[in-house]
């Protein structure tokens, strides 16, 4: 098994703490959102809020789902880390932002909107999901390259 | 080093080559089978509408696009219109729209022998006598229908029915009356002549009531309507979607949709801040255009000659919000062009045209036809600033606003008036001066009914489906145009237990408006006891409605009411039976009055004369002893006044084209 490097181990515990507390805020969206629903607040679910309802909707799922994506890449890392050892910057930081931009998007684009259309918010969207699937990419290629020489199981067997 | 196994740790599981074992993917397959046996069976195929032939269906065309399209942008909006009566103006006969109870009833009073209905599964049978025998009575054949579609979903439900002969439907001579929960005979809700017959023609609603109970409506009878026998002709009739949809207001949105799918597009539109040319917003157009948008259904009109009417039915009414309507449409306005050749025209063809539409000064007197009063009223026929321009969206609103703290059905029952503008904030909106001291405008105490702008400027002086509506010609109230036209006063309107004399006098004193010559019976005798006894029938249903509002029962008492409801209750029209019964069940103790207004005649007699003979014995009756009240000093009913104002009732036959 290969040893994890300095950095790679910076980079685990970066995704792995963002993933943690990203996932508790949107989490606590997600708590905020369904009190909204129980005490059937107007602006949240009235007919005529319902852009805000799709958009803060959709920041809540985005937001909770890239957090658990850190917390993969997160363990990624540890199990493979000469994985991504090339790319690993440029993932982090795709990551992180496309965690920002793509639930925070959504969150404003609901907070003041355009009938059916969402706020300038939404603007931001399209670029954090450009960088998730920057991302994506460069791990997907890089899990293409691990062979049964990184691989921790082939190895634990080996040995 | 491998971990060795511990003898008391369980067997993996085995995987086959497949992954799993066969019987759970064995049980899946069985239960997905079971699951498609069982919606196969349920499944409804739905009919689509160019399937459908024996009524006029919905085909999207000339650019209109339904309101499903509108729905995805604009949820709001979508929504508030679902929710208004403007979307249930014509719906297919459904279980969800049907109203009435059709299982095994029996409507006594249509024409000929009573009606029967049934409903066979989910659809709505009606047996009864042919309306279009014109051989013996006694001979008239019964016919069985199909009814497919319904006129109306607020006080009433009108059903129509397949005639087997194209997309041709006709009307069933009865009508279910929704808040009273019964069925009635079409001839006893509609205020005309008794023992006239209302017609029931084939195709009608094809060729006349589609042009306002649909989203571009085209009639396509291939030759003029009753031009020759219905039979003969072929119809075709479509519209671009049943009711008053999102395009009867904006026109048609095909090309709306196209250039607002560009996202570019509608963020500049939004930034901006500015209108979208490829829609009508009527609240953007002027405010003549503006109000005609609404003015294309809530007005009298009729095509200038035939050939706007073959265009009509061939294309649909070719009036697009935006336009001018009197480009393709006379609106008629019989207090400016009485004279006009249109008028002169409509009257040759139908002499009691104007009398049953309009007050003898041209002011409307039917309902749904507010845009002819909004003409003839000084804030819109006089102002010069568009911003100070009564529109018909002064008052009223077709989208709820989110801030509208009111449920959408309540905005809509109450004629989807704008929030605050249910008031005097309506006019004080732009006769703001008034505002400071309005008792000293209203000499009436503030927050009461007399301090209402409404209840003064635009009191209940127009009829519709049982009930009365406020003019929407802004006026104010005279002696005059009760002497001299015989339309009621808002003074006495309220207080229904006055001269109108003494009206004359306070406007005098209050207003210096001019005294007009009176007779005798108008100086002594209550106004509203005048129109009950000597009135033609539209007036003794103002009257009969007024007795039961409860501003007119605060300011004029109830006591008296009684004998004169009473007597109204054997009123040969049926529309004012109807009121008159509904009016007395809101005085106390007459709450659970029993009287059925389309009932036998003698039942009615029996009803009315019970309810005067308890009346006189009770003491209540002999509460106010004033001759204006045509009780004499001893609490008596001064029955030769009342035979004697009877004797002089205006019989003329009033058909009002509600």
């Amino acid at each position: 098994m290969a040893r994890a490097t300095h950095t790679t181990v910076d980079h685990a515990r970066r995704h792995l703490h963002f993933g943690w507390w990203s996932l508790l805020c949107f989490l606590i969206l997600g708590l905020v959102l369904e009190l909204l629903h129980a005490f059937k607040v107007g602006l949240y679910l009235d007919v005529s809020n319902a852009t805000r309802r799709l958009m803060w909707t959709l920041a809540h799922a985005h937001g909770a789902l890239l957090s658990l994506v850190h917390i993969l890449y997160a363990l990624c890392l540890r199990l493979f880390p000469s994985m991504t050892a090339r790319d690993q910057e440029p993932i982090s930081r795709c990551l992180l932002g496309a965690s920002v931009l793509l639930p925070g998007g959504f969150f404003a684009g609901g907070i003041r909107f355009y009938s059916g259309d969402p706020g300038l918010g939404i603007l931001v969207v399209p670029v954090g999901a450009a960088l998730l699937a920057i991302a994506v990419f460069l791990v997907a290629r890089a899990a293409a390259s691990v062979t049964a020489a990184t691989d921790p199981a082939d190895s634990s067997g080996k040995h | 080093m491998m971990r060795q196994p511990r003898p008391t740790d369980p067997a993996p599981p085995r995987i086959t080559s497949a992954g799993v074992g066969t019987a759970p993917i064995l049980a899946i397959l069985l239960a997905s089978t079971a699951l498609g046996v069982a919606a196969f069976v349920s499944f409804e195929p739905i009919v689509p509408e160019r399937d459908i032939v024996m009524r006029p269906i919905q085909v999207e065309s000339d650019g209109y696009v339904s309101s499903r399209t509108c729905q995805a942008c604009h949820p709001s909006e979508y929504d508030t219109w679902y929710g208004s009566f403007h979307r249930t103006m014509t719906q297919i006969a459904t279980p969800d729209t049907v109203r009435a109870d059709f299982d095994g009833v029996r409507v006594e009073n249509t024409h000929g022998q009573p009606m029967r209905l049934e409903r066979i599964g989910d659809e709505f049978w009606a047996e009864f006598d042919d309306p279009g025998w014109e051989g013996p009575a006694a001979e008239r054949p019964r016919i069985t229908r199909q009814v497919v579609m319904i006129t109306g979903s607020h006080h009433q439900n009108i059903y129509w029915y397949a005639t087997g002969h194209d997309r041709g439907v006709n009307i069933l001579p009865g009508v279910y009356l929704i808040e009273e929960r019964r069925w009635a005979s079409r001839s006893a809700i509609v205020l005309h002549p008794p023992g006239q017959s209302l017609a029931m023609l084939n195709g009608h609603w094809n060729a006349i009531c589609i042009a306002c109970h649909t989203t571009l409506g085209k009639t396509a009878i291939d030759t003029p309507y009753r031009s020759e026998p219905f039979e003969q002709q072929t119809i075709n009739t479509t519209v671009a979607e049943f009711g008053i949809a999102c395009e009867s207001c904006h026109g048609p949105a095909e090309a709306h949709i196209e250039a607002n799918q560009s996202p570019v597009r509608r963020y500049g539109l939004h930034l901006a801040g500015t209108g979208d040319e490829t829609i009508v917003q009527p609240t953007r157009l002027d405010p003549q255009r503006a109000s005609q948008v609404c003015g294309q259904c809530h007005s009298v009109w009729e095509f200038y000659d035939g050939a706007g009417e073959r265009l009509a039915n061939a294309a649909g009414l070719p009036f697009r919000p935006g336009d001018d309507l009197r480009d393709t449409r006379f609106v008629a306005q019989p207090s400016v062009d009485q004279a006009s050749p249109e008028i002169t025209a409509l009257m040759q063809n139908d002499p009691e045209f104007v009398r049953g539409s309009f007050w003898p000064d041209g002011m409307i007197r039917v309902s749904g036809r507010e845009y002819n009063g909004l003409l003839d009223s000084p804030c819109f026929r006089d102002a010069t600033e568009p911003d100070r321009t009564l529109t018909c969206f002064s008052c009223h609103t077709m989208h709820k606003a989110p801030e509208d703290p009111r449920a959408i059905a309540e905005w809509a029952a109450t004629h989807q008036v704008t929030a605050d503008m249910n008031g005097n904030e309506a006019c004080l909106q732009c006769h703001e001066p008034l505002r400071a001291d309005l008792t000293a405008h209203t000499r009436h105490a503030a927050g009461s009914a007399g301090s209402s702008c409404y209840n003064c400027h635009m009191p209940y002086t127009s009829y519709g489906l049982l009930k009365t509506v406020r003019s929407h010609t802004i006026s104010s109230p005279t002696a005059a145009e009760t002497a001299e036209l015989g339309r009621p006063n808002a003074c006495n309107l309220c207080h229904l237990d006055k001269t109108l004399g003494w009206t004359a006098d306070r406007l005098s004193e209050w207003y210096g408006t001019p005294v007009p010559e009176l007779s005798d019976d108008r100086r002594t005798v209550a106004a509203s006891l005048l129109w009950m006894l000597k009135g033609d029938a539209g007036l003794r249903a103002l009257t009969a409605q007024s007795m039961g509002w409860t501003p007119a029962q605060e300011a004029s008492g109830t006591s008296w009411m009684t004998p004169h409801l009473g007597e109204a209750l054997g009123d040969v029209y049926a529309a004012v039976r109807f009121i008159a019964a509904r009016s007395l069940r809101s005085l106390p103790g007459y709450a659970n009055l029993e009287f059925d207004f389309d009932g036998p005649e003698p039942e009615r007699i029996d009803a009315a004369v019970g309810l005067l003979r308890e009346w006189r014995t009770a003491p209540s009756s002999r509460a106010r002893r004033e001759p204006e009240l045509l009780v004499d000093e001893n609490g008596e009913l001064r029955i030769d006044a009342m035979r004697r104002l009877f004797d002089e009732r205006d019989r003329r036959p009033l058909f009002l084209r509600e």
